[in-house]
């Protein structure tokens, strides 16, 4: 009973700081596109974590996923008249279905051959969006991506012509995926991912049927990276190439791992402090990219938990301080 | 309903030329404590993965309460009724020993644990049998420690408790005393004979003495065989045990 | 029938240049027992020093020496700097060790030699072609094939008959009986890391006049490399030498019926492959 209760309101907690985060950044940041950006790719770090935090999956794959919503929401749109949830809702069903082709031939591999597969996979779906020029814009990319209105039962309710209206639109679509991963992470089936990646020989000898398991993990993963690939397109009004490049699934991997696995406030961290660092030094500095590389091998050797594995530590730290010195008053008060 | 809830026939299996098992017919009665012992590379490991589905078997029927799982995979065998502990102390290193508990617990649930859109706290029952093997494997006081802060020989209780988590009928025991320190061993031989109240327990061990106090029957193997059959007493004194064993010291 | 003899020569020519990249995976695979995701950058780097040597000096043999030697002392250092402090952890941190080794690589090489592609003269004595009958091929793209023939050779000897061989043979079967060298182990480590990442240097030397030098073509040969071993099977020189030459053969016989989707068809294979054999053509489970 206890503990339920202990996890109801670190359930509470965590989405507070998230909706913190969400209402705070357009009003911290210099533009609502930078942090609507921020939010896109917190989106996708989220989905990478879901299989490197707590599957322990180290996918290369996530560009294809990202690349096909992308693609898959700009075609229906400008192929089908599609409006906007209903582009959303085809680039999570094209992310999720990549996923599940990409998961199915992976996942028959375990350790470093996996990871070799996923990286491949990514290469072949780069060469599958160059060679389809037809379809994709090959090297040029998909122009003039519409961003339609948001419209609910008939209703238009936003043009999102506006960038802060667009940035509101993709601030909602951020929020209710992230209590679904919250939910996800605190399932039968989130806890079975975890138990997989602590020790698969016995997540399987006590009955789990670990590649279903690790299936639906890249399914979700693949289906909420769609979703952000098709808001990337509708931001931009533009479905580039770089995408569906490696280079896409490296940075996805990066923010996740900087803003720490295993935490999901850590995805947005990552997601933040890399598209920030980006949009700071890119135009100055077009080699930014060097300081990613050193990051990366930084946060590995030494602080494996990552950024929010850092912000843990100083809040217990100031906790532990708070509750000395609240100890401490006591005692004075007692005293006198 | 047979008097045997697992039975082999003719299993054996080969690796080229050499056959790890040669044709071996293993049963074991209900509510026994059943022990496989033998000498170094007579073939226990092989048979106990064969049973426990790591190792495909080249011939032979393994059938459990009258089934044929010769070829189910080794995660359906828990939902069958079947569990197993390691050798070699296999947790969930970095999670408390009720979540290893309760996890272990979740796992006879098979597929059913993919549903994602439920908390996990809304379903009691398997924290409720992870609390009951807590205090059966008496491991309460430590239930939120983390399975890789344990001693070793606490280890190897939890080991043994998370083959409890899924009610099974038969216990696969994989010489859980293995590693122990003398001073723990008392209390392993005391689990498993309780256990064997409740369970069908059969387990593969080296410790002469807990295999002595606590068998039913005892299978003695060799050579990928099985040479003798019997309870303690027939296989203590059985001459055939003792030139095996002999032979083993001897080369 | 001139055109498929071409056509297969190019994928042989192409194959070894791939056996040459995944042997080198591979033998780091062996010993050290990680992967190494910087592969392609050593390779991109070879490309880049033989163009700053070959414009330098003029002189072709003198960058062919030079830039993979040079490619393996900076990996030496970087396994004695870098790489040796992630031996301990989990092989998703060497992973992420080398991606970053290899985007600081991949970036500086851009700040160095600019965002657009170089080419890089064939050298004189092997400009122009080789003629037989009514069947042309260029010199240099022949040479490439023997070259890569020999080194193959003199690799198979290091590896089957010297004590270095030997003990990198002994590391891959069983890291234990290695541990028992002890500190020496770290000297050999720290070899076969060089050895292995100076074969991609030693490639991208090769392919610089045949394919050019562009700054992005590093994961492109990573993910190239790691089709051959997916396919071939990790850990094994013939599994990579025919592994290579079949994703050579494939790519080069592709781009006379479908050039544009050459690319594509290599990862169909391997996909192909991992349905029919997961554990690849020679791998066992």
């Amino acid at each position: 009973m206890n503990t339920s209760k202990k996890q109801a309101s670190i359930f509470s907690g965590v989405t507070l700081a998230a909706l913190a985060a969400v209402v705070l950044m357009p009003l911290l940041l210099p533009s609502a596109t930078l942090a609507t950006e921020i939010l896109i790719f917190a989106l996708a770090a989220l989905g990478c974590n879901l299989l490197l935090g707590y599957t322990g999956l180290l996918s290369f794959g996530q560009a294809i996923f990202f690349g096909g919503g992308a693609y898959v929401a700009s075609l229906t749109m400008i192929h089908l008249g599609f409006g906007l949830l209903g582009a959303l809702f085809a680039a999570m069903i094209a992310g999720a279905a990549l996923a599940a082709l990409v998961g199915l031939l992976a996942i028959r591999r375990t350790g470093i051959y996996f990871v070799m597969l996923t990286l491949a996979f990514t290469q072949m779906a780069y060469f599958l969006a160059y060679t389809l020029s037809d379809w994709t814009g090959g090297d040029n990319g998909l122009l003039d991506v519409p961003r339609p209105p948001l419209t609910l039962f008939g209703f238009e309710i936003s043009d999102l012509t506006s960038s802060y209206a667009f940035y509101t639109f993709v601030a909602v679509m951020f929020m209710l995926i992230f209590v679904f991963a919250r939910r996800v992470i605190h399932s039968p089936f989130g806890t079975t991912l975890v138990a997989i990646r602590e020790n698969e020989g016995r997540a399987s000898a006590v009955g789990f049927s670990t590649n279903h398991f690790k299936l639906l993990a890249f399914v979700i993963s693949g289906g909420i990276t769609g979703i952000a690939g098709a808001l990337y397109a509708m931001l931009l009004n533009f479905a580039p190439l770089s995408n569906i490049e490696l280079l896409m699934s490296e940075n996805i991997l990066i923010m996740t791992i900087i803003g720490g696995t295993g935490s999901l406030l850590g995805s947005l961290l990552g997601a933040g402090s890399i598209v920030m660092l980006g949009d700071l030094l890119s135009s100055v500095w077009p080699r930014w990219m060097i300081i990613l590389g050193i990051a990366l091998i930084a946060v590995v050797l030494f602080m494996p938990s990552g950024l929010w594995g850092g912000v843990e530590s100083l809040i217990k730290r100031w906790k532990e301080r708070r509750s000395g010195a609240s100890e401490k008053a006591a005692k004075e008060a007692e005293a006198k | 309903m047979s008097d045997y809830i697992l039975e082999t026939e003719q299993l054996g299996l080969r690796y080229g030329a050499f056959a790890a098992l040669g044709s071996v017919d293993l049963k074991i009665r209900r509510g026994t404590i059943h022990t496989v012992i033998g000498p170094n590379g007579a073939g226990k490991t092989t048979l106990f993965h064969c049973l426990t589905g790591e190792r495909r078997p080249s011939s032979g029927k393994i059938r459990f309460d009258g089934k044929d799982l010769t070829r189910q995979p080794a995660h359906k065998r828990v939902s069958s009724g079947m569990s197993r502990s390691f050798q070699i102390t296999s947790l969930f290193q970095n999670l408390s020993v009720r979540e290893n508990l309760r996890l272990a617990a979740q796992g006879r649930d098979g597929l059913g644990a993919l549903a994602f859109w439920y908390s996990d706290t809304h379903r009691s029952k398997h924290l409720e049998k992870a609390d009951e093997v807590l205090d059966r494997i008496k491991l309460t006081h430590l239930a939120n420690t983390d399975a890789g802060d344990l001693s070793h020989g606490q280890q190897r209780v939890l080991e043994v408790g998370m083959s409890l988590c899924s009610d099974p009928e038969l216990l696969l025991l994989d010489e859980p005393t293995s590693g122990m320190g003398v001073d723990d061993i008392p209390v392993m031989t005391k689990l498993i004979s309780e256990l064997g109240k409740d369970h069908t327990v059969m387990l593969i061990e080296h410790n002469m003495k807990l295999v002595m106090s606590i068998s039913d029957r005892i299978t003695v193997m060799h050579q990928g065989n099985i040479l003798i059959e019997g309870e303690p007493e027939e296989v203590r004194g059985d001459e055939r045990v003792k030139k095996a064993y002999l032979g083993e010291s001897g080369s | 029938m001139s055109l498929y003899l071409f056509q297969a020569l190019n994928g042989i020519g192409l194959g070894m240049i791939y056996f040459l990249i995944s042997v080198g995976l591979t033998i780091i695979f062996g010993l050290l027992n990680f992967v190494n995701f910087a592969h392609g950058a050593y390779y991109l780097l070879g490309s880049y020093l033989c163009f700053t040597l070959v414009s330098l000096t003029g002189n072709f043999w003198l960058a062919l020496v030079v830039a993979p030697v040079a490619v393996a002392m900076l990996a030496w250092v970087t396994e004695k700097t870098l790489i040796r402090r992630a031996y301990h952890l989990p092989h998703t941190f060497h992973i992420l060790i080398t991606l970053g080794i290899a985007l600081i690589i991949q970036e500086l090489s851009i700040a160095v030699w600019g965002p657009i592609g170089k080419t890089v003269a064939v050298p004189e004595a092997l400009s122009g072609v080789f003629r037989m009958g009514d069947f042309f091929y260029p010199k240099y793209r022949l040479f490439v094939i023997l070259f890569t023939a020999v080194i193959a050779v003199g690799l198979w000897l290091l590896l089957e008959r010297t004590r270095f061989g030997a003990l990198v043979r002994a590391g891959s079967e069983d890291a234990e009986t290695v541990s028992l060298l002890g500190t020496h182990i770290h000297k050999l480590f720290a070899l076969t890391f060089a050895l292995g990442v100076g074969l991609a240097g030693l490639a991208g030397v090769l392919a610089a006049p045949i394919r050019g030098v562009h700054p992005f073509i590093g994961p492109e040969v990573l993910g190239l490399a790691f089709v051959v071993v997916v396919i071939g099977g990790m850990g094994s020189f013939s599994g990579a030498l025919v592994g290579g030459l079949l994703v050579g053969l494939v790519q080069s016989m592709m781009t006379t019926i479908w050039p544009q989707g050459a690319s594509l068809m290599i990862y169909g294979a391997m996909a192909v492959v991992i349905l029919l054999r997961p554990y690849g053509l020679f791998g066992r489970a």
